[in-house]
């Protein structure tokens, strides 16, 4: 995709970054309004399909770095899942933090931790894991479609054929 | 006054999904659907369900429009005749 | 004999489509089931989680929520298996 002209790209340029607030606003906020991890997750993703509609393929992919979205994919399943194991005791996800909602009401919420617990902690891991993985997509699909161009001919790439 | 907006989306609902069918060019057809995903965020919310309505909205509206204008482009590439690897 | 195949099939499956229709709530009525009330009860006053399906995704249905995971993690396996650079590298 070629580069569109310098209005889209301005307007791109504020509008992903709103896109990334907006997403993180809904992910921490999963327990209260809402929303949750995975919407919030897609919300972020739009971040990169903003800045691969604007400013074409070739100018995108060499501003991404996969490593980093893969850890981020990574990083978000391995929180999940060990937040799941750390209610062990009782049992599998079970909500080790949470406090009832009259405690709660009462003050007796402790620090930063949500008073719901587990629940909005396994919504920013399930929005980190769901914005890597959505924007891991985009990019493979894009890289995908260029091997036709950058490929060696005869050599196995990608698509069956 | 809300049964007549319910109506419009709905009526907007089966129009987007009929040019969708409708259109031979496949680019309108792809921007069709992602219309059709608007319209059905619009009717998610107004069923009072704002989480599915989110979703659809981020995932069917931009996601999924930006795959399919990415797949019809790597499409456009196999029909112009230079882009298989092995002739 | 393939039009007496047509219209029967049709038949039967406009039987069964008509016979489901019959049945659906009226709209704006849903099912109420013994289920909901308790969820609607016990969300907010056990977990102090004021978005029920939040609490209901991620705290009394954990584990479809980690197939749910396990799906997107296999979607993005195997987009990365169909557009890889494959061969060798070097």
């Amino acid at each position: 995709m070629n580069p569109l002209s310098v209005v889209v790209r301005k307007g791109c340029d504020i509008f992903a970054w709103f896109m990334v607030v907006f997403g993180a606003n809904v992910i921490i906020h999963g327990d209260l309004t809402p929303g949750g991890g995975f919407q919030g997750g897609a919300i972020v993703a739009t971040f990169l399909t903003f800045l691969l509609v604007a400013y074409g393929g070739n100018r995108l992919l060499s501003w991404v770095n996969e490593r980093f979205y893969t850890s981020l994919v990574g990083f978000g399943l391995l929180l999940f899942i060990g937040l799941a194991f750390m209610g062990f005791p009782t049992s599998f996800f079970y909500n080790f933090v949470s406090v009832t909602h009259e405690a709660a009401m009462a003050g007796g919420a402790h620090g930063i931790i949500p008073p719901s617990g587990t629940i909005a902690l396994m919504d920013i891991a399930v929005g980190i894991e769901v914005a890597g993985g959505l924007s891991l997509i985009v990019i493979y699909m894009f890289k995908g479609i260029r091997l036709y161009e950058t490929s060696p001919v005869g050599t196995e790439c990608g698509h069956d054929r | 006054m809300m049964q007549l907006l319910h109506l419009c989306v709905l009526v907007l609902i089966v129009l987007a999904g009929f040019f969708a069918i409708w259109f031979r060019d496949l680019l309108s057809s792809a921007l069709a659907l992602g219309a059709f995903s608007l319209c059905m965020a619009l009717e998610f919310y107004i069923l009072q369900a704002p989480d599915v309505a989110i979703a659809e909205a981020a995932i069917g509206a931009a996601l999924s429009t930006v795959i399919y204008i990415i797949a019809l482009r790597a499409c456009g590439q196999i029909r112009k005749g230079n882009g298989g690897g092995v002739k | 004999m393939k039009k007496t195949m047509f219209i029967a099939a049709a038949l039967v499956l406009g039987g069964i489509v008509w016979g489901v229709l019959d049945n659906v709530h009226p709209f704006g009525d849903p099912l109420k089931t013994p289920v909901d009330d308790y969820y609607i009860a016990h969300a907010l006053k056990d977990r102090s989680s004021e978005n029920i399906v939040t609490s209901l995704v991620f705290d009394y249905r954990g584990f479809d929520t980690i197939g749910e995971a396990a799906v997107l993690f296999t979607a993005l396996c195997s987009v990365t298996a169909l557009f890889r650079q494959g061969g060798r590298r070097d």
